[in-house]
């Protein structure tokens, strides 16, 4: 365990940290994903120093830093504007912390080179920070961040100021140098993609709470409450009440809701009657015609479509409520073509639903 | 750069004005610089350089020097109490900061005379200062009336104009630059001295010589605070308009001042130019 989170608290004008206990392994890339404003960015400067946490402690590498300046920590951040040096060169803005140390020149030269290398930029070295683009600004502020060797990188937002064509690439390309240096990285992102794509594991925040901490795929097919499934992913829902006990063989309970009695899976959670259904737009299916089968059948009405190539969006109104239900186009030869204002029916499973308490 | 555009009419107005009221006074000058005159003080059309020798005198030639390091030394001056001034508007958040400001500015709603005959009665023998320094016991100081009490004026008069130079480059300097300095090891006295001070640089020059500019032509507060005995340039180059009467030698001053007015400013635009490099051609093509 690299970094360890006792009960942190931290509280100012408007704001309030809950207690956050949490921790990061050595190696390991975690996020922390959160609208703006549910502090993820603060419990970010309370690891950089920048903040000294109302309450709890901060412990890196076994040693309690809660109180350190920033400067006396191994943990260098990348900023979400960068702040690059602009009466520096690219190269010296890389050496500035090899400097600081007051390493011989030959390894700084040797080490920035080698920073430069790792992120691509090695023939800008010479060039002032005003005389480069967003996307190499990027990746001067990561070799920056790395050349010092830190135990811990803290990335905030680094992606955010990029137009998205070049966020995607950087995004890739991130992902690729983390594995390579094999540093532990901190990233905060309101981004959900960003977060699923480069996280081993995530955490969720919001107003001040940590929701959720998980890998990819546990927030994204178990979310722990309606927040978290609505943040991550798009989501369909509908609210209902659990009717009765789960039966003994199969588990299924049955749901009556606004829009029919559906079977569901008991899940081994304890659930309150009323619950929220939600359905990921890609686990259910469209039907243009009636059929029997063991799934639960909505009957809606196509109110809006969007063609993406590679699958198509629907939008399929149901009673008062609207459904995303995602089709890929690998039978559309097959299938017939579906215009807004066909009857159409969704069948999903009882066990691809994810039931949780519903929401105050 | 080429600079092919036609001047847009609006510009014409600010030509004009500047044709009519700096060029052509300043030609003037500059042409009167070289003329003679009668001992009656009437003017006589003959080309001559004997004004410029005349200010090669020790007499002139030293209050020339004496007013470069007076205008120096006040310059220095206002650098010192400036930048920390400067420094600690630029820090410091909330309420504080505005009364800091407005506290900066308010000398200024009272009229520039009025301002030096309040130094006159707070330095003078029977001012708050000698009164203070009587009640402690220790001995009058006359400030006034001599250079000391020039350089007291030229300090307190051109210190705000010091201040707002240094303290606009300090607020547009990126807030995270600091946050980032610390992040990457630097301590505090690290960070001022390899961040905030080689980005402030240009702001502290140009305050500098916003300030050691004026300073050198400076007329009111050497009249009113120096006294009869401190030569000034400007005072002298008033005199000889004024006073003695001869107007080629006055307009020889002046000349020599503009001089040294266009070479600090040419100095300050080197300065500004070399660290504001055009953006790079080449940005287009960066990924």
């Amino acid at each position: 365990m690299l970094l360890h989170l006792e009960a942190v608290t931290k509280s100012f004008e408007g704001f309030q940290l809950h207690p956050l206990t949490l921790s990061v392994e050595r190696g390991e890339f975690f996020s922390l994903l959160g609208p703006s404003g549910c502090g993820k960015t603060t419990v970010l400067r309370l690891i950089g120093g920048f903040e000294t946490p109302t309450s709890g402690r901060v412990i890196l590498n076994d040693q309690d830093i809660t109180r350190l300046p920033p400067h006396k920590r191994n943990v260098h951040t990348v900023f979400q504007r960068y702040a690059l040096f602009p009466h520096l060169t690219v190269s010296e803005n890389v050496a500035f912390p090899l400097h600081l140390k007051k390493l011989p020149s030959a390894e700084i030269s040797e080490r920035v080179k080698e920073s430069l290398k790792l992120v691509e930029i090695e023939d800008l070295q010479d060039r002032r920070i005003h005389q480069i683009s967003g996307g190499q600004a990027q990746r001067t502020a990561l070799a920056r961040a790395l050349v010092g060797k830190p135990e811990l990188v803290l990335l905030d937002e680094p992606l955010s100021a990029l137009d998205p064509e070049l966020r995607m690439k950087m995004r890739e390309e991130l992902k690729t140098i983390c594995k390579k240096v094999g540093i532990t990285f901190l990233l905060v992102t309101h981004d959900q993609e960003e977060a699923l794509q480069l996280s081993d594991r995530i955490a969720v925040f919001k107003s001040g709470q940590c929701l959720q901490v998980g890998t990819p795929k546990s927030i994204y097919e178990d979310p722990s409450d309606t927040f978290v499934a609505r943040f991550i992913g798009a989501v369909n829902e509908i609210p209902g009440d659990i009717q009765g006990e789960a039966s003994s063989e199969t588990g299924e309970i049955a749901l009556s809701s606004p829009l029919g009695v559906f079977k569901l899976k008991k899940n081994g959670h304890s659930l309150p009657k009323q619950v929220s259904v939600i359905l990921r737009p890609e686990k259910m299916r469209l039907l243009r015609s009636k059929s029997t089968t063991q799934e639960n059948l909505m009957e809606g009405e196509i109110q809006d479509l969007i063609y993406l190539g590679s699958r198509t969006e629907y939008a399929v109104k149901i009673g008062q409520s609207t459904f995303k239900v995602f089709e890929q186009e690998l039978e559309r030869l097959k299938k017939r073509r579906l215009n807004v204002g066909d009857r159409v029916f969704l069948a999903w499973r009882g066990d691809d639903a994810i039931v949780l308490p519903q929401s105050t | 750069m080429k600079n092919n555009a036609v001047i847009p009419s609006s510009a014409w107005i600010f030509l004009i004005w500047l044709i009519l009221m700096t060029l052509l006074p300043f030609s003037l000058i500059l042409g009167m610089s070289f003329l003679q005159r009668t001992d009656l003080g009437n003017i006589v059309f003959a080309f001559s350089l004997k004004n410029y020798q005349q200010l090669f005198d020790w007499v002139y030639f030293k209050v020339l020097l004496k007013t470069l390091w007076l205008a120096f030394g006040a310059t220095l001056s206002c650098l010192m109490i400036g930048f920390p001034v400067a420094y600690f508007l630029a820090r410091v958040q909330g309420p504080m900061k505005s009364i800091g400001l407005i506290l900066l500015f308010i000398p200024f709603w009272t009229n520039f005379i009025l301002r030096i005959y309040g130094i006159v009665s707070l330095f003078g023998s029977n001012g708050l200062f000698n009164q203070l320094l009587a009640s402690v016991g220790a001995p009058q100081a006359s400030i006034l009336y001599t250079r000391w009490g020039v350089y007291l004026g030229l300090v307190y008069n051109y210190l705000p104009f010091l201040v707002v130079p240094i303290y606009s480059s300090l607020e547009k300097l990126d807030p995270f630059l600091r946050e980032a300095a610390s992040d990457l090891g630097a301590t505090r006295f690290q960070t001022f001295r390899k961040v905030i001070l080689p980005n402030i640089k240009e702001g502290v020059l140009i305050g500098s010589l916003f300030v050691f500019i004026p300073m050198l032509g400076e007329y009111v507060i050497p009249d009113l605070l120096g006294g009869a005995k401190e030569a000034f340039l400007g005072k002298v180059m008033v005199e000889q308009f004024f006073i003695l009467q001869d107007w080629p030698l006055g307009s020889a001053i002046a000349t020599v001042l503009s001089v040294l007015l266009l070479g600090a400013l040419w100095l300050q635009n080197r300065w500004t130019s070399k660290n504001q490099q055009p953006q790079s051609q080449e940005l287009g093509h960066a990924i």
